[in-house]
């Protein structure tokens, strides 16, 4: 076994600069001004507060505790006053940083959802072949986990981000003003710590990098797992399962260690820088006192504010593994949102007056893949009001029809018309409008029965229980816990390949469409039931296009005209007595059904 | 009243049950949780020092003589000290950090473990995406918690007694000053922290919610398009969107308030320091260089007080979402395993059923009611209405269902006296849906028989008609399935999971309408191909045809849980009004049939 399943290749994303990534993200942002400079506002007033205390202790120092010349009932004064102030500042600070909180819990959340909602709808508007290159697992993860990823950047790191800058520049402001001799002394250490900071940055990107793509194959390999758990026990496969998951793991572990090692070398360097500046400051700024060009309130200060300096620095670091990890999802997430559909649009598309149902293929070519095509210079008509069945062999392109005519897919070469119109040239959401399918796997959400049935549509109750008579689930429903609302799919009410069918068959008859096809839309539904769905459609489809494919002889035998294929070819084409007269492909399929044939 | 302010009682029930899951991973890593705490106090201890050096040099510049050399000695030692933190601080995040991914690592296996145990009943009631979080967000929580939290925690209770000790050394009724607003923090934090973590978990659910409803839409993707129902799932979307920004919200009010209040308790610490110790200064009572050192003590205990909040976040989510996982851990499959399994037996594969009677919840009709039934080697076909309990015959026969003692026998012997794994591994069963891995052909093929010769896997494709198909295509064996089979026809797909559970060569084979989307010339030859393969096997096959029945040896029709018939096809024709129905309607010639 040469892959794993669950197996991806995670794109090798190109270095999109991080401006290029920032400035995508600040799209988001700006309409949400308001509340950003509001948060901004709070910032400097939070800063405000949280610089001013190291300048009372200052004053607290020199202008009182250690100040000879006042008595003491006056030192002990001016210390009380400075107190209060103190309090003051304390309060205010406090409700500054809360109501910021909140303002950006606020923020973030509003422009997480728009993003969500823009790449919701985004990845639905992408083709069908989108959705085979990627799995369902990987693409979650990025609407779910990864724009998580951002909130957390939003909320504890954009204002943060201005905040500390605010701070810094202050507090050197501040020290210059002290001592520009020992500032500029201190300034000595910036560039280190931004060589630091810097280099770090590249590392931990790497190494965060490494660990989501690696999580992500985990995610997928436990996706594929979970769906498929029925078949590993089936198969007595745990033991490998296991095995190749905890390889996963492993590697994942690795990963994790690296990071690990990268923040263990360089987190503890800014306490390190952080040391060597107190260590300066006791030089250097004792120097200064026994020169009598320093207070000792002011070293006090300095040693107060070269904290205050470095506590943002070490936030930096702490916070840059939220920066780190969620400019890697933003990456992720417009790659995603840059992913543009291959199937072109008419820029105005036409609106057919009355959709009549005349579909035509004229000489059209079709693969999947490079490979070899699954339909060949397919050329049929099913003119208005006419039911047309498609027979053959699985794997003979009967599929591939529908896949086109739903315009999954575009044809490599030929045309495809409804009512003499390109199926380029309609909106897809005007083509789709009028085409019932019924297809060979019926998709159950995880909701209610009747909203599985009508979907957005609204339908009254007295129609939509003739609906479900028609689909034969009225006795069905009739013994769920909660009826028609009772909730199905997963983690609800489980439902047989055959009841699915009819739930499929429902929903096509709520549609009311033009066109009908049905895509071996009752294989697993018994045959009785299936007569009476036959009666009940007989009605429906009697004055529209319907295509229908199918194995079972008698929902054959009721179409005009029955189109037999193989290997991407019509071979046969023609009405059930014609057909058999010819004696060929269909003749033979027939007879085989009928057991007829049977002593091969 | 005050406990219940701090921790409630269901909170230290799951906290204790959590402990128990976690307990042997600790004890497993036990000697490298030991280093790297040893090296975080060698961080903490050091980190003391470092005031003490800082108060030696104040009060010399103040009171002594101080010198640029001695100045120079004070600032150099700061710096070796500094050094030896860093290299210490190396270590523990190694260790510790190192510690938490290597139990997330084996909290994640050990979760696979336990899936792969469990059956049926339990994956109906949970939903693919709350596992797939479990697996994601609640582990990383955990891991959060028992790594960095840990530490966390820790380092804040050595870093506060030890400052609480210097500072005391300095002056124990100025450092009962500044200790006083810390029971108001802790009585704030416990309160905060139970709605807290009341809200998170209403975040959580509501996050795997909305990574449910994106799996399952994106998974849909084709009916979404064909029936146009973009804008519809997108307007869901953004009401579940919504829904969850809002209690983001209401958990962000708590949170908000837990951080800035545990900044302004610790400069209110400061505050109380520089008006009360300002005043012993100034008497005299201790030295300027006293004062400083004093502050400096407050702030190394400023981040643990203002971790405290933090820290708290950590852990209630991490017991919150090691509860998640644990009740996944404790689960049970619903077959049970025998205690002492009986011998299997040797002679040929005779089934036999009792009085069945089977039903998912026990308060429904039973979906089985009082089947009894002997299954010999050959050819049986099972045929019925839908909704008449064939799937759950298939399931119940394969052992995916629990059934009643002495319901079900192989030869004469209650199943349930017989080994789940020997059982199982005897039969080979196609269920009604059709799952193939992304994967080669041939690897989704040799998945139930790993290391099967090439040989044998095209012998099984060729016994499942689809052999021919497979060599057609550009890679042929190594041709990649898409995800879920997208680039296979249905009948292409059912008849490569057909020739998966050929190629096992297991001696029951159950085949639950596996041929529903195959064409009937290709399900002809199958059925032929079947009559040379199946002396000596038993075959049980659901059909909605009776196409590929025909020359069972017996047919059993069931209706509403029940046997309506049984016979050969002749017999039946004659006896049952159901299948002759069936049978008329599906041959070309209506009513001639008989």
């Amino acid at each position: 076994m040469h892959y794993g399943y669950g197996y991806f290749e995670e794109d090798r994303l190109k270095k999109s600069g991080d401006l290029k990534l920032w400035r995508r993200i600040m799209i988001y942002v700006a309409p949400r001004w308001l509340e950003v400079s509001g948060a901004i506002i709070l910032a400097l007033v939070i800063t405000g507060c949280s610089l001013a205390l190291p300048d009372l202790i200052r004053r607290a120092i020199d202008d009182f505790i250690v100040n000879s010349q006042l008595d003491s009932a006056a030192r002990l004064a001016g210390v009380s006053d400075l107190a209060l102030i103190f309090l003051v500042l304390l309060v205010t600070g406090f409700a500054a940083h809360f109501l910021q909180v909140i303002i950006l819990e606020w923020t973030g959340q509003q422009i997480m959802h728009r993003m969500r909602q823009d790449l919701f709808s985004h990845m639905l508007s992408l083709e069908t072949a989108f959705f085979n290159r990627n799995p369902v697992g990987k693409l979650v993860t990025r609407l779910t986990n990864d724009i998580q990823n951002m909130h957390e950047m939003f909320t504890s790191v954009i204002v943060t981000l201005f905040n500390d800058m605010v701070r810094i520049a202050g507090i050197l402001v501040i020290l210059c003003l002290m001592n520009w001799r020992l500032a500029l002394l201190m300034m000595l250490l910036i560039p280190v710590i931004i060589f630091n900071t810097v280099l770090f940055s590249r590392l931990a990107r790497l190494a965060f990098r490494e660990i989501r793509t690696q999580l992500a194959r985990i995610n997928a390999f436990l996706q594929e797992a979970l769906s498929g758990i029925s078949v590993i026990q089936l198969f007595a496969r745990e033991r490998d399962t296991l095995r190749r998951f905890g390889e996963l793991n492993e590697s994942f572990l690795q990963r994790c260690f690296y990071q690990i090692k990268i923040f263990g070398l360089f987190m503890p360097m800014l306490e390190l820088l952080s040391a060597v500046a107190v260590a300066l400051i006791i030089w250097y700024g004792g120097g200064q006192i026994i020169r009598e060009r320093m207070s000792m309130g002011e070293l006090v200060a300095f040693l107060t504010y070269m904290r205050l300096f470095f506590q943002p620095l070490r936030d930096l670091s702490q916070k840059y593994s939220i920066v780190q990890s969620s400019l890697a999802s933003a990456e992720r997430i417009f790659q995603l949102l840059d992913t543009v559909g291959n199937l072109p649009v008419a820029a105005e598309p036409k609106r057919a007056a009355a959709i009549r149902g005349g579909i035509e293929f004229d000489r059209v070519t079709f693969g999947y893949g490079k490979a070899q095509p699954v339909v060949k210079e397919l050329t049929f008509r099913a003119e208005p009001g006419e039911t047309v069945a498609i027979v053959g062999a699985t794997g003979a392109g009967k599929t591939t029809i529908i896949n086109l005519l739903e315009r999954f897919y575009d044809p490599d070469r030929g045309r495809i018309r409804l009512d003499g119109i390109d199926l380029q040239d309609l909106a897809p959401e005007d083509l789709r409008q009028q085409i019932g399918l019924v297809m060979q796997d019926v998709y159950i959400f995880p909701a209610t029965f009747r909203e599985n049935i009508v979907m957005d549509r609204a339908i009254s109750a007295q129609r939509l229980n003739e609906i479900i008579a028609a689909a034969q689930l009225s006795g069905f429903i009739r013994n769920l816990p909660a009826g028609l609302e009772t909730r199905i799919g997963e983690g609800g009410q489980d439902l047989s390949a055959g009841q699915r069918q009819l739930l499929a068959m429902a929903r096509v008859l709520s549609r009311d469409s033009r066109i009908l096809v049905l895509d071996e839309a009752t294989s697993s539904v018994d045959t009785e039931t299936e007569m009476l769905i036959e009666k009940a459609l007989a009605a429906t489809m009697a004055n529209r296009t319907s295509i229908i494919i199918a194995h079972r002889l008698s929902t054959i035998r009721r179409a005009d005209r029955i189109i037999v294929m193989d290997r991407g070819r019509i071979v046969e084409e023609g009405d059930h007595e014609a057909l058999m007269a010819e004696n060929g492909v269909y003749h033979r399929l027939i007879s085989l059904q009928n057991g007829k044939n049977g002593g091969g | 009243m005050a406990r219940k302010l701090l921790l409630n009682s269901a909170q230290i029930r799951k906290a204790r049950k959590a402990g128990r899951v976690l307990m042997p991973i600790f004890r497993k890593y036990r000697t490298r949780i030991l280093l790297g705490f040893l090296a975080l106090l060698g961080v903490d201890l050091l980190q003391l020092l470092i005031p003490r050096v800082i108060k030696s040099a104040i009060d010399s510049l103040q009171y002594a003589g101080a010198t640029g050399a001695s100045l120079l000695r004070h600032g150099a030692l700061i710096v070796a000290i500094a050094g030896a933190i860093a290299a210490c601080r190396f270590v523990w995040r190694y260790l510790i950090l190192g510690f938490s991914r290597m139990l997330e690592r084996d909290l994640r296996n050990r979760i696979l473990e336990k899936l792969v145990e469990l059956d049926r009943p339990f994956f109906n009631r949970r939903p693919a995406g709350e596992i797939m979080a479990l697996a994601g967000n609640d582990l990383t929580a955990v891991q959060m918690a028992c790594g960095i939290g840990l530490v966390s925690c820790v380092d804040a209770v050595m870093m506060t007694g030890a400052a609480i000790a210097f500072m005391a050394y300095i002056d124990p009724k100025l450092t009962l000053l500044a200790l006083a607003p810390m029971p108001i923090l802790a009585l704030l934090t416990g309160l905060l922290t139970a709605l807290l973590h009341k809200r998170f978990s209403r975040v959580q659910e509501q996050f795997s919610r909305l990574t449910e409803f994106s799996r399952s839409t994106l998974g849909a993707i084709r009916l979404i398009k064909a029936y146009n129902q973009e804008v519809a799932q997108t307007g869901y979307f953004d009401k579940m969107g919504r829904d969850y920004v809002k209690n983001n919200l209401r958990l962000a009010v708590v949170q908000g308030a837990l951080f800035p209040f545990s900044t302004m308790i610790a400069n209110f610490s400061l505050l109380l320091v520089v008006y009360f110790g300002g005043r012993l200064t100034i008497v005299g009572t201790i030295s300027i260089g006293d004062f400083v050192a004093f502050m400096s003590y407050l702030f190394l205990m400023t981040w643990p007080m203002m971790a405290i909040g933090w820290v708290t976040t950590l852990f209630q989510r991490g017991i919150t979402s090691l509860d998640r996982i644990n009740r996944v851990l404790v689960e049970e499959p619903a077959v049970r395993e025998p205690a002492v399994p009986l011998p299997m037996p040797q002679s040929n594969q005779l089934l036999v059923l009792r009085d069945l009677t089977f039903g998912h919840l026990p308060a429904a009709p039973p979906v089985l009611n009082g089947i009894s039934l002997e299954i010999k080697p050959g050819f049986t076909g099972v045929v019925g209405k839908t909704g008449a309990g064939k799937t759950t015959l298939c399931q119940l026969l394969a052992r995916i269902y629990p059934v009643a003692d002495r319901q079900y026998f192989w030869e004469d012997i209650d199943v349930n006296r017989l080994g789940l794994r020997e059982v199982r591994s005897r039969i080979a069963y196609v269920p009604q849906d059709t799952l193939l891995f992304s994967d080669t052909i041939e690897a989704n093929i040799a998945f139930s028989r790993p290391g099967a010769a090439q040989q044998e896997i095209e012998k099984a494709a060729r016994l499942a008609a689809i052999h021919d198909e497979i060599i057609s295509l550009d890679k042929g064996y190594q041709t990649r399935v898409g995800e879920r089979g997208v680039l296979l026809s249905g009948g292409q797909r059912q008849r490569i999971a057909l020739a998966r559970a050929l190629l096992t060569d297991r001696p029951v084979i159950i085949i639950d309408d596996g041929l529903s989307a195959v064409d009937t010339d290709t399900e002809h030859r199958i059925i032929a191909n079947f009559r040379e393969w199946l002396p000596g096997r038993t075959c049980v096959m659901v059909s909605h045809r009776v196409a590929p029945i025909l020359e069972a040896d017996q047919i059993v029709v069931l209706a509403d849980g029940g046997i309506a018939a049984r016979g050969t096809h002749r017999e039946l024709l004659v006896r049952n009004r159901f299948y002759r129905t069936i049978h008329d309607h599906q041959m070309s010639n209506p009513g001639t049939g008989d």
